[in-house]
């Protein structure tokens, strides 16, 4: 899943103050040093729970009415189901207004996936070709309206129109069938093979085994849209609800007003409450602002929260008030992607990985070592099912050694290799990293190339394939705790030329390529949860593509009177569905 | 926060430079002119004076920058994050967290772990390199448009003056803003050159949008002289115009200028400030307005980050501020005391 916003300058410096990208285990103790703040890794929604009785429990201490307000220097692009790609827009469609398959409840510190419009978490046929969920009785829409099992395979078939609904989720497009050739019902007016709807049941045909579709059921994107209902261009600004709250005013760009939905029907829904009146959601607010407010908790401040991650001075102010303050994992990768097209020697690379100044970036660009950053060095992040925790450089993801970085370079005969990298000139947290991965950059050998930018260009210049950089700082958050939603969603090659380049290195290597085919085609997913483990460390091992600079946490803070708000560690943001205001 | 640096009462010029008549009297008198006039009311004013003497202190601090830092011990841009700070990036050493120490005797930047002193002494001398080059900049083009433009008669003076009133009707904060992203696209990938680049268009939009209202002024004044006798008297045994323009009016238009300038300076230290706290400007060279915005977030768990560049700011364009006033009341014929 994308971050909230992937405009990231220096993976270090602007992601965190853009992105939340939560965690797990809620501990919010301590904050007074970097051994005891560290937080375990949560388990990233690995349990599932098929049996999960509707309706909800209500939590102690919640009490009915009032308004929670949400305040984010965040700017979701679009809140069409179908769209919902980053943490923010899928975490406040799925938790609040549009319910899908299945969906993600907060227990004991873990996210566990149950079901949601289906009355169980699918079943899969024997090779995982096929998948059948049946729909729920008493389901409606906020007008009123049945919702049938129709609507859910029109929505299924609207995910395949990339063209006129881009920058959704595509694993439609890879393990569906036919996803390769069919374009969605805007431009195939005819049927769609792939879904097959019998009553209330909804079958999905794969065209390659598909372990993984119990949890992408829970993308916004399977929901149901009635086609009658539906233009594609306008849909986001109002999608019909069939989560306990509707859409009342959406600005966009600017302020979200949610009321309740009165034919939400808490008998259908394992997952949610309703207790709040509504919710109010203010985007683009200034950052420092919204931070001092809830901390200062007087008057409305109250019953705000936030999912921006707080400041380091905010860390310190909110210290004194720990239980205001959410913290943990999240599945998140922080990443130095190198372009492998460019650093062909795997010497160089590996030595941008000995030079590179972690704990001085990361202080630089606000991040505070083992709340916000936790360092690693794995791809995938902890909580992964089947994550192999590695070390191809012994130097535990922290350790800058300038010495063996020179040594590296030495041997490749490539002194003062000039590495190129863009930074906000227009962020200060931006600028302050970047002097300070010049200065390792530079200690280690290297001829060190910042390249200015802009907060509101980065993202586009960044994605260029002509851009005259050869490193880019971006991350990469799991959509399902497995290597199925990291590896073939960014280190495929056929991924290697598309537009928004979605595989930022370039990686395109013969053998990485056939291994990747082998455990999508060939494994249980027994097996394939254990061979990305392996992938893992096979492909940093031996080509070293990209330089691991931590893992998100979350330090997300709210006001006194908020409740029920712990960390969905899926998507890094609050757990909107379970939350209330206290007496 | 435009750049208006002069508001001017409405002030005639001094009588221009005339035999003296002779004197009845036999009391001694002592022939004053009106700039020695103006300055000896100037030394009597105590409150100018002090402005002076830490508008002086500032100018010192921004000359020897470098030789204080090293006086007290620190340097520019020597921080290490690692060493420096402690996990939640605040200083190791000194405020807020300890007492004062004099490793740091304005604490230490969080986050990257800079000295704040060193940052401060230098963020003087952005401050008033800045405001100097845009006073003088401003200060040439503001007289010989205004010369130039008040002398000629017809098509020259209404050229100039609808310039004036197209750059007065520019807004100033608009083309400064959309300058700054033109500018990091455009040499982003030359960082060398960037950060000249950067600090170059800053004094060139100070520069440009600090003339009109001295133009304008001038010219006016000059509408008025050029009428005079001495003029005609120049005009009449072939002085060359540019020797009339320079030597003949100009020396009249000392007060105007000497308060605009005064009244200037103040101006542009603010609006230097002002737009580095909006982002624009020289990034990476240190700057109190680039201080402000990175401290704005530590106002609660850090004041002293806070301070310090404002204290600076508010302390110099105070004293500025004063002085200038002092001038244009020294220089202000009207004024009697």
């Amino acid at each position: 899943m994308r971050l909230n916003k992937p405009a990231v300058a220096l993976a270090t410096a602007t992601l965190m103050t853009l992105a939340a990208c939560g965690g797990g285990t809620s501990t919010g103790k301590d904050p007074g040093n970097p051994a005891t703040g560290k937080i375990e890794g949560g388990a990233a929604g690995s349990g599932k729970d098929p049996e999960a009785a509707a309706p909800a429990a209500i939590p102690d201490g919640a009490q009915e009415g009032g308004t929670l307000t949400v305040t984010t220097v965040n700017v979701p692009s679009t809140l069409d189901p179908t769209q919902a790609y980053y943490t923010d827009s899928t975490a406040i469609l799925s938790d609040l207004v549009t319910r899908s398959l299945t969906q993600y409840t907060y227990r004991d510190g873990e996210m566990v996936l149950i079901p949601d419009m289906a009355t169980d978490l699918g079943r899969p046929n024997e090779d995982n070709t096929e998948w059948t969920f049946t729909l729920r009785d008493g389901l409606k829409y906020e007008d009123g309206a049945d919702v049938k099992a129709e609507d859910v395979a029109y929505a299924i078939k609207r995910s395949f129109a990339i063209e006129e609904l881009p920058d959704g989720p595509t694993y439609q497009t890879t393990f569906f069938l036919d996803g390769d050739k069919y374009k969605g019902p805007f431009q195939d007016k005819g049927e769609y093979a792939g879904v097959v709807v019998d009553g209330n049941d909804i079958t999905i045909k794969m065209r390659r085994p598909f372990t993984d579709m119990d949890y992408y059921a829970s993308f916004p994107a399977f929901t149901a849209i009635p086609e009658a209902k539906d233009d594609p261009a306008t849909y986001g600004k109002h999608p019909l609800a069939t989560g306990p709250y509707k859409f009342a005013d959406y600005k966009p760009g600017s302020s979200l007003t949610l009321v309740k939905n009165e034919n939400w029907d808490p008998d259908t829904d394992p997952g949610r409450i309703q207790m709040v009146d509504g919710w109010q959601f203010k985007f683009g607010q200034d950052s420092a602002k919204l931070e001092n407010v809830i901390i200062n908790d007087t008057g409305s401040a109250q019953t705000s929260l936030t999912y921006d991650n707080i400041s380091a001075s905010g860390y310190r102010a909110i210290s004194d008030d720990a239980d205001r303050l959410v913290t943990g994992t999240s599945p998140c990768t922080y990443m130095w992607y190198l372009d492998m097209t460019k650093i062909t020697d795997l010497k160089v690379r590996q030595a941008i990985g000995y030079a590179y100044p972690y704990r001085a970036a990361w202080k630089a660009g606000g991040e505070i070592e083992g709340v916000t950053r936790v360092p690693g060095t794995s791809i995938l992040p902890p909580g992964t099912a089947g994550r192999k925790d590695y070390d191809p450089l012994g130097i535990g993801g922290v350790d800058t050694d300038a010495a063996k970085a020179k040594e590296l370079l030495a041997e490749a005969g490539e002194e003062n290799y000039e590495i190129k990298f863009f930074f906000a000139s227009d962020d200060a947290l931006s600028v302050a990293a970047k002097d300070q991965i010049v200065k390792g950059l530079e200690a280690g050998g290297f001829k060190a190339t910042p390249i200015a930018s802009t907060l509101e260009t980065i993202r586009t210049d960044r994605t260029d394939y002509d851009a005259d950089i050869n490193v880019r700082s971006s991350g990469w958050c799991s959509d399902w705790p497995s290597g199925g939603s990291w590896f073939p969603a960014q280190w495929a090659a056929e991924l290697v030329g598309l537009e928004g380049m979605p595989n930022p290195a370039n990686f395109k290597e013969a053998d990485m390529t056939a291994e990747q085919d082998r455990i999508l085609d060939e494994l249980t997913p027994e097996e394939a949860t254990v061979a990305w483990g392996e992938f893992d460390e096979t492909m940093q091992t031996k080509y070293y593509p990209a330089v691991v600079t931590g893992y998100s946490g979350s330090a997300l803070i709210h006001g006194s009177k908020v409740g029920g708000m712990e960390n969905d560690n899926v998507r890094g943001m609050p757990t909107f569905a379970q939350m209330f205001i206290t007496g | 926060m435009g750049i208006r640096p002069t508001e001017l009462v409405d002030s005639t010029p001094d009588e221009p430079d005339e035999p003296d008549e002779p004197k009845v009297t036999s009391q001694d008198v002592a022939g004053r002119s009106p700039t020695k006039i103006a300055l000896d009311r100037l030394r009597s004013d105590r409150i100018a004076m002090a402005c002076l003497g830490i508008v002086v202190l500032f100018v010192l601090i921004a000359i020897f920058a470098p030789l204080l830092t090293r006086l007290f011990g620190v340097e520019l841009d020597a921080g290490d994050p690692v060493t420096d700070t402690k996990f939640d990036s605040f200083p190791a050493i000194g405020p807020p967290d300890s007492g004062f120490t004099w490793a740091a005797p304005f604490g230490l930047e969080p986050g990257t772990g800079n000295d704040l002193l060193a940052e401060w002494f230098y963020g003087a001398r952005t401050s008033l390199g800045v405001a100097t080059f845009s006073t003088v900049v401003a200060t040439m083009l503001g007289i010989v448009i205004g010369l130039v433009a008040g002398f000629s008669r017809g098509w020259m003076d209404k050229a100039i003056s609808f310039v004036i009133d197209v750059f007065l009707s520019l807004p100033f904060i608009l083309v400064a803003l959309s300058m700054a992203p033109i500018i990091v696209s455009r040499f982003g990938n030359q960082p060398d050159r960037l950060q000249f680049v950067q600090l170059g268009a800053l004094l060139f939009v100070l520069s440009v949008f600090g003339w009109m209202t001295l133009a304008r002024l001038i010219r006016g004044e000059v509408l008025s002289l050029r009428e005079r006798e001495f003029v005609d008297a120049a005009r009449v045994i072939g002085v060359p115009t540019r020797s009339i323009l320079f030597k003949e009016l100009l020396p009249n238009l000392i007060a105007p200028i000497v308060v605009s300038i005064s009244l200037g300076l103040p101006a542009f230290v603010t609006a230097e400030a002002g737009l580095a706290y909006l982002g624009i400007g020289a990034v990476g060279i240190p700057s109190w307005g680039q201080t402000v915005n990175a401290a704005v977030g530590y106002f609660n768990t850090y004041p002293l980050f806070l301070y310090a560049p404002v204290v600076g700011i508010c302390l110099l364009v105070i004293a500025l501020n004063l002085l200038g006033d002092a001038v244009r009341d020294a220089f202000d014929p009207k004024t009697r005391r």
